[in-house]
């Protein structure tokens, strides 16, 4: 039997809601199960805001969260009960049963279960309170409750309730008390749903390992993997968690990082570092890549390799910084003065995160120029079960070394090649010795602003970038769905293509013929693929988290061809139904005008 | 659920039978009114006439409801299920939910039904026991009787004798220990009771006089295998079974009426026009004892087409209707033509 299960957990901050969100998942990925998760939180630290935790649970791999639940759990009816018509039919709705203060007419959630949902009302308190002396572990209690509903192995949550709490006995100690008061008391419960989980399916090649990761986290494993020598970075909503993770495992491996004074400065350490010959990033969210703007453009003119991991959140200024967002495009390709080409690839899904991050390391090399990678705070914080190689498929270095010199020959930094990449000595190499400068410069490196020299420079830092789109073992972009022509073709990027992608799925199901691709290289733009899909296509949906659509302007810079745009600037991942709703209007318009 | 502004709002509590009438006929007579059934099942109204099919197998719920979801929707009927009533208050016309919240009605109908009753003598041995008054108590009960098990039905009321009827029929194996509240609530004279339960045999149930025993001195677990039942008579005879399960008739559930200004002696007491004693309550169903002129005295009414007729008649008088209550239904004991029982109160739609 496939699985394939939604689980929500709603509370307030404080409550322990993402804590068990986390364990849930990792014990299910334990277990063998495909999961991916997406963690939503206010901006407060405690006391207040919603907090929701939220995974899908499958045999077969998944691109989405879905619209509605099969199960939801509240932890607090206030910030729960707007979502009680999130579950459907026949899902579980788990909630506390009691409640310690007087509550006003419709303040309870046995108000709000739908007719068609199950309702579970559980002594959540009390069972913590008897089970640990204290309420702290209700998100615990819960957490043995489904174990015990779904008929879940025990042990499986046992472990990743260990692993939580690895450093803190007493919490640990408390955490199984809980765990097993939630058990024993599904074991009491009569179970009505139909919400039921099959056996896993294990697809793991020999040597490769499986784990429940996020965004973030891949971004900062794929750094590592690719050799990062060097971080400079200033903390900022929803990025700050790849530094966390690489403060905690570079000086393991003899890397440094430095937490800078502010983003300016971060991303002037990272130019300073690319010019040493070290791979060195930075990460970010929109409002620090703006400060970084007049440093990429020096990286750009020095043509100094630097990788900046920028995870976009609600805009524009401090904006929504907990919620997510795709509108940092433009600031990315085309963010900053002058003629500045930068490549920019974004990752569709998390196992994306981890092979862009490290391939950006190797592009900026190969190409001596700033890599920016682009992801937002769905793809940050989601969660998804990814199989790592055994060997890291990242090249430890790319860098074209000059060749020996002729006597008397000066090194050219910048000289005009036929490939426009320059051979590039970094400080130290025998002969190397050039200048680099914000100035327009001679192939020296000297200063010179004659029409002929920046002209021919021009060329050169834009002309390399080409090279880009034929980056080996790279996927710039990807067409998923029918071959051929199709009635429509849903183009889109970064973390909401799996929407998409899920969306394409189920209108084929119902016969439409339907496309769906991504783009992950955003510049240099994969014109030629783009365009031969999109001349499949009778019509061109492109969906996107920003209000300016701003993907389709950048696609209708480089094809000449009317798109439908569909856009959502709600701070929430784009719901699969939305996008759906649009193909079946598109595809249904198309038949409509056959019909005529 | 968007209600006309000034609209009244009735709760009822209870989502059987009675309840589940009620709320459908106040639908009709007040479109526009709010209509809210809070019960303590997890389940949406569902016939507990039906239940002895889990005996052939019919185990999904599904099966059992009523309406379907989509019913509650479109009549605008808000179900608050799990919702246990800690008190009412009359004069405030407010309902307390022991989860702490309140409910403010402007009329109550009261169709909270009956539980199974336990003489006092037996409620020690409630945990050994499989009551059959609910669905989820009806699919534990089948999960534990096996193929051709044996039952050692207590006691044997109407509801239990029906269940008998399915097990015989399903061969399983029917042990009856037969008493006082044996053909509740029919009532059954000295003389009349030995043919009834000549009948019963012939159904294919066995009977013990728990009175010709000496009475039940204990029920027992495990005595041969882990889930096996053993019923100890207090003259040393014993019987084995799968399980036990009780039959002594209802005892209304009243207990949250306590202190609401609701007159109550075993049920709640109602004139012919099923209002109680404080304005704007009505009763309906098990819970109820209406006054009869005819016999002077409050007494209750029971089977399924009683119970609806009662739920119907209560939201007309609520509505505004002034009628009174009259039996819908036949409450006499028959034998029929084959020898065997036959009841009105194993009669439903």
């Amino acid at each position: 039997m496939a699985t394939d299960i939604q689980i929500s957990i709603v509370g307030s901050a404080g409550d322990g809601t993402i804590a068990a969100g986390e364990i849930l998942r990792n014990a299910l990925a334990g277990m063998g199960y495909k999961v991916i998760s997406f963690d939503v939180y206010p901006p407060e630290i405690r006391g207040f805001g919603k907090c929701i935790a939220r995974m899908r649970i499958t045999t077969e791999q998944a691109y989405s969260l879905k619209h509605k639940s099969d199960v939801m759990v509240s932890l607090d009816d206030s910030h729960a009960i707007p979502h009680a018509n999130e579950v459907r039919d026949c899902g579980a709705v788990i909630y506390e049963q009691g409640s310690i203060v007087r509550l006003p007419e419709g303040g309870h959630m046995s108000a709000h279960v739908g007719p068609g949902q199950l309702p579970y009302p559980l002594p959540i308190r009390e069972l913590s309170e008897k089970s640990t002396g204290a309420n702290r572990s209700r998100n615990i209690v819960v957490l043995g409750f489904i174990a015990g509903l779904f008929n879940l192995p025990a042990e499986g949550f046992r472990k990743a309730i260990g692993k939580k709490f690895r450093n803190k006995a007493a919490a640990a100690e408390a955490s199984e008390a809980a765990f097993k008061a939630g058990l024993d008391y599904a074991a009491k419960t009569f179970k009505l749903d139909d919400v039921s989980f099959g056996p896993p399916v294990s697809s793991v090649v020999a040597g490769a390992t499986v784990e429940m990761i996020n965004g973030n986290a891949a971004i900062a494993r794929g750094a590592l993997d690719a050799g990062i020598d060097t971080f400079f970075g200033y903390p900022i909503t929803p990025a700050t968690s790849i530094m966390e993770r690489l403060a905690n495992e570079m000086p393991k491996r003899g890397g440094r990082l430095l937490q800078t004074e502010d983003e300016i400065s971060a991303i002037s350490a990272v130019v300073g570092a690319g010019f040493t010959g070290a791979r060195a990033a930075t990460s970010t969210s929109g409002p620090g890549l703006s400060l970084m703007a007049e440093m990429l453009g020096m990286g750009v003119i020095g043509e100094v390799p630097g990788v900046v991991f920028v995870s976009q959140r609600g805009g524009p200024s401090t904006g929504m910084p907990t919620k997510t967002e795709q509108s940092d495009l433009h600031m990315a390709v085309y963010g900053g003065h002058g003629d500045a080409p930068r490549i920019v690839i974004a990752p569709t899904n998390v196992d994306g995160c981890y092979r862009c991050a490290g391939k950006a390391f190797e592009m900026a090399e190969a190409y001596q120029t700033p890599v920016i990678v682009l992801i937002d705070l769905y793809l940050s914080n989601r969660y998804e079960t990814v199989v790592f190689p055994a060997r890291p498929p990242f090249e430890a270095d790319l860098n074209r070394k000059p060749g020996k010199q002729a006597a008397g020959a000066q090194y050219k930094r910048y000289a005009l090649t036929e490939d426009h990449v320059s051979p590039r000595a970094v400080p130290g190499d025998k002969g190397g010795m050039h200048v680099v400068t914000g100035l327009e410069h001679n192939e020296l490196g000297r200063p010179n602003d004659s029409a002929e020299l920046h002209t021919a420079m021009s060329r050169k830092r834009h002309e390399k970038l080409k090279r880009a789109l034929k980056h080996p073992d790279f996927t710039q972009f990807k067409r998923f769905g029918d071959e051929g022509p199709v009635d429509v073709g849903v183009i889109s990027w970064g973390s909401n293509f799996g929407e998409c992608l899920e969306a394409m799925l189920k209108v084929r199901a119902e016969g439409i013929r339907c496309a769906a691709m991504k783009v992950v290289m955003l510049s240099p733009f994969p014109t030629e693929a783009v365009a031969a899909f999109m001349a499949d296509c009778q019509e061109v949906l492109v969906p996107e988290l920003n209000y300016q659509g701003q993907f389709a302007n950048l696609l209708q810079a480089h094809v000449a061809r009317p798109v439908t745009r569909l856009n959502r600037v709600s701070g929430e991942p784009m719901k699969v139904e939305e996008i759906i709703e649009e193909i079946r209007r598109l595809a249904g318009s198309k038949a409509a005008q056959k019909a005529a | 659920m968007a209600t006309a502004k000034n609209a009244r709002h009735h709760v009822v509590i209870g989502s059987g039978v009675a309840g589940s009438q009620a709320a459908e006929t106040l639908r009709e007579r007040e479109p526009d009114a709010r209509v809210t059934i809070l019960t303590l099942s997890s389940l949406l109204f569902y016939n507990r006439y039906d239940l002895p099919k889990v005996f052939r197998g019919h185990r999904d719920w599904r099966e059992f409801l009523a309406y379907p979801a989509e019913y509650y929707k479109d009549h605008r009927i808000e179900v608050r299920r799990c919702s246990r009533v800690a008190g009412v208050d009359g004069s405030r016309r407010a309902i307390a939910l022991e989860h702490k919240e309140e409910i403010r009605f402007d009329t109550l109908l009261v169709a909270s039904g009956g539980r199974g009753y336990i003489p006092e003598e037996l409620t020690e041995y409630r945990p050994l026991m499989h009551p059959f008054s609910s669905y989820t108590e009806a699919v534990t009960a089948a999960g534990v009787v096996p193929e051709r098990g044996h039952v050692i039905m207590l006691g044997g009321d109407m509801i239990g004798l029906d269940l008998a009827r399915t097990l015989v029929d399903t061969r399983h194996r029917v042990t009856l220990v037969a008493g006082q509240q044996t053909f509740w609530p029919h009532e059954v004279s000295e003389d009349e009771r030995p043919g009834l339960i000549a009948a019963l045999e012939k159904m294919g149930v066995e009977v013990v006089e728990a009175a010709d025993a000496g009475g039940i001195a204990s029920i027992e677990k495990g005595a041969r295998g882990l889930s096996a039942r053993r019923v100890l008579f207090r003259d040393g005879t014993e019987l084995y079974g799968d399980a036990v399960m009780p039959f002594f008739g209802l005892s209304p559930s009243v207990e949250f009426m306590l202190g609401s200004g609701v007159d109550i002696e075993r049920g709640l007491l109602v004139n012919p026009a099923l209002r109680t004693t404080s304005e704007g309550i009505y009763a309906a169903g098990d819970v109820c004892q209406i006054w009869s002129d005819a016999d002077k005295r409050y007494r209750f009414f029971y089977g399924w087409k009683n119970v609806r007729a009662m739920g119907d008649l209560a939201a007309r008088n609520i509505a505004g209707g002034a009628e009174p209550w009259v039996p819908a239904q036949d409450e006499k004991l028959h034998i029929g033509a084959d020898g065997k029982i036959q009841s009105p109160f194993w009669e439903y739609e």
